[in-house]
């Protein structure tokens, strides 16, 4: 697949770039500026505080860091080690939420 | 103050906090600049309320974007304290940030998360922290939220309570001449330890029974009672000198039954009698009969022979105490530091409640003293709805660690409910408060924490749910894990207020002396009160713990039994002691 999601893209491969990306951009750019992306990124912490997601994920790192000891471990290896779990732990009602919220933007705004 | 360049990797306290020393190329930026960088960086500091995130834009309509790839929705993007540059920070992609830190000449290492207002080293790949910075940070989202206090039963702790270390004493000649001819000695050799006496039911009495139980080994509690701090014989409110009554009738000595009721009512006595009765040594099983003649008397609501709530009784005995107490106009009648009786000494603390109005953060704070802590425990504890709780089921057995507290998934745990307790929750449209700045109604958000432990913290799990709506009651027996030491440290307003600025170096906020240190926060479990059964046929049982051993108390029934046994029972009432009591300084001059 030309457009990898691991890789980002590189400055002198303006070529490699399709349309998605610049759409996604596009959105972003709308999203912040509307200040529409602070408030779901607001719910977005609200719900996953509430479904007790957020301690999940402190017991993890506190785990980790209990095991590598407090001196060896970096910002860097603690995202490392939650981020899959952390995805893959979502309850899917707090996604279908968010999209829901951003699917209702996306339409007022395309008008 | 400019803060030395730490060759050592230990850790400076700082207010009894711990903060991490600069890394390297934190230090040789210090040295380079002051804090000058950081204070520039404080026109870029934008606080947006509520909640009071801070986030750091040149502009505020700013959107931020690596510098090498333009990419704007990077979950991570750093801005270099030298060049604000922008790069972003992607493992295990390519790190922008840290070729920039390296291409450059050295001095571009200290970076800033845009989004969040935390430092960066890009050399060492790790978070440092900086107090200069982080004070900043403080002030400006202080500075935005405004804050207030509601004189409501506002702790007067300004006058600091000093402790006295503490001296050991033992009895000199005189001493032990007194003891001995005023004493017998105790018989020795049976095999439960003393004060373990069976309670009598009366008739559904449990209820008060497990509680009194519990009470008999109260340690500040046991010890004022058998130190004779109060005198059953000596009482004045008992004896009915006191001339407070409405009726006016004087009983002079003994009462004759027929005296003024409030004259001879006081429950301390009937404590005082029962702790005499339960320590001398008689293993018979005793009847509260008095004590439970005494407490219909001040609670009649309750005066049946049905099965009460022991929580409710727990509480309206301590009223009673209270009530009975004699009313000397020396001392004060604060009852959140326990000034006014031996109840509210013991068992009385301060909770500290802070609501945010959603709309524009102002803060406003009140003070109330409990005498215990009433705990929800709600069907989905332990986190997260059902999908979590299963996909994460493998990867919490593995990773979390035994000791952990609270975070078994699954299992709801004590301070599971402690940390629900002090989390912020949303007052949502239907219960808007009214702001003082906004002056209207908002929505706001709630936060509680303990400003002062009391001496001995009483956890109630609310498991009686009453439906007034659906006109029903029904009992929640779910399994509540409990810990047999606790550190309430987290649950402090000192640590919440902390951690609401998020990940900071927080000087302290002089709204809160140091109420407490370290070792006052720390709890030992000594008596779980436990149910078991239906809601309206039911029993209670007390398990009490003493030198370390674990001790059934089931009405009359006193056996030795297993913690495990305790560690597995249905946790209705928990009650930890402090342990290190501390001794406050004497305010009666004559008392050396």
């Amino acid at each position: 697949m030309r457009n990898s999601v691991n890789r980002p893209p590189t400055p002198d491969a303006a070529e490699d770039l399709g349309k998605e990306p610049m759409f996604q951009e596009i959105i972003n750019i709308k999203l912040i500026e509307s200040g529409e992306k602070e408030r779901l990124m607001e719910l977005l912490r609200e719900r996953l505080i509430e479904c007790g997601w957020k301690d999940e994920m402190k017991a993890l790192c506190r785990a980790f860091i209990k095991k590598k000891g407090r001196n060896d471990v970096t910002v860097d290896d603690l995202v490392r080690v939650i981020t899959p779990k952390g995805r893959a732990s979502i309850p899917d009602y707090i996604k279908a939420e968010l999209l829901q919220r951003i699917r209702a933007y996306l339409v007022q705004a395309a008008v | 103050m400019s803060s030395k360049i730490n060759h050592h990797h230990h850790h400076h306290r700082f207010n009894t906090q711990i903060f991490p020393p600069p890394c390297p190329h934190l230090a040789e930026f210090r040295a380079r600049n002051g804090s000058k960088p950081f204070r520039a960086l404080q026109d870029c500091l934008r606080v947006k309320p509520p909640g009071g995130r801070a986030a750091i834009r040149r502009d505020p309509s700013e959107v931020p974007r690596c510098g090498a790839c333009g990419e704007s929705a990077r979950p991570r993007l750093y801005a270099c304290l030298a060049c604000a540059a922008i790069s972003c920070h992607a493992p295990p992609g390519p790190s922008h940030a840290a070729a920039h830190a390296t291409s450059m000449p050295p001095g571009h290492e200290i970076a800033v998360d845009v989004d969040r207002a935390e430092i960066f080293c890009c050399a060492c790949r790790d978070q440092v922290y900086d107090r200069d910075f982080d004070a900043a940070v403080v002030l400006s989202q202080t500075a935005t939220l405004k804050s207030a206090t509601i004189q409501s039963a506002k702790p007067e702790n300004l006058r600091k309570r000093r402790r006295v270390d503490y001296r050991p004493w033992s009895p000199d000649i005189r001493d032990r001449v007194l003891m001995e001819t005023g004493s017998s000695p105790l018989e020795n050799g049976s095999d439960l330890p003393r004060g373990l006496r069976g309670l009598n039911n009366l008739g559904n009495t449990c209820f008060m029974n497990s509680v009194l139980q519990a009470l008999l080994h109260t340690p500040p509690l046991r010890n004022y009672f058998l130190s004779d701090r109060h005198n059953r014989y000596y009482c004045k409110k008992k004896n009915g000198v006191s001339n407070s009554n409405a009726g006016g009738k004087r009983n002079v000595g003994t009462a004759d039954g027929h005296g003024n009721k409030n004259a001879r009512l006081c429950l301390a006595c009937d404590m005082d009698a029962m702790f005499s009765a339960v320590f001398s040594g008689d293993r018979k099983p005793y009847s509260p009969a008095k004590f439970l003649y005494s407490w219909w008397q001040h609670a009649s609501n309750l005066a049946s022979y049905e099965q009460q709530d022991a929580h409710e009784f727990f509480i309206s005995m301590l009223d009673g105490i209270h009530e009975n107490v004699e009313k000397d106009r020396h001392k004060p009648h604060s009852q959140g530091h326990g000034d006014c009786c031996i109840a509210h000494r013991v068992f009385s603390g301060i909770l500290r409640s802070d609501v945010m109005c959603m709309t524009c953060g102002f803060t406003s704070t009140t003070y109330d003293p409990c005498v215990d802590i009433s705990l929800d425990l709600e069907p989905h504890q332990g986190g997260s709805s059902k999908s979590v709780s299963t996909k994460t089921h493998h990867s919490c057995n593995g990773e979390v660690d035994g000791m952990n507290p609270g975070q078994n998934c699954g299992i709801s745990t004590l301070m599971g409910c402690l940390d629900r307790f002090t989390r912020p929750e949303r007052l949502g449209a239907d219960q808007k408060f009214f702001c003082q700045q906004c002056q209207v109604r908002q929505e706001s958000l709630k936060q509680m924490s303990i400003r002062k432990l009391p001496l001995v913290s009483c956890f109630h799990i609310k498991r009686f749910e009453h439906s007034s709506i659906r006109k029903m009651s029904r009992k929640v027996d779910r399994y509540l894990q409990f810990p047999f030491s606790l550190d309430m440290t987290p649950y402090l307003s000192s640590s919440i207020l902390r951690n609401r600025f998020g990940n900071r170096i927080f000087p302290f906020d002089g709204d809160e002396p140091d109420a407490s240190n370290e070792m006052s926060s720390e709890f030992e479990l000594f008596a779980v009160v436990t149910h078991t059964g239906k809601l309206d046929a039911g029993h209670y049982v007390t398990y009490l713990r003493l030198s370390n051993q674990w001790y059934k108390c089931d009405d009359a029934w006193v056996t030795q039994v297993n913690e495990n046994i305790v560690r597995a029972a249905q946790g209705y009432m928990m009650f930890y002691v402090q342990k290190m009591l501390y001794y406050k300084a004497s305010e009666n001059r004559a008392v050396s």
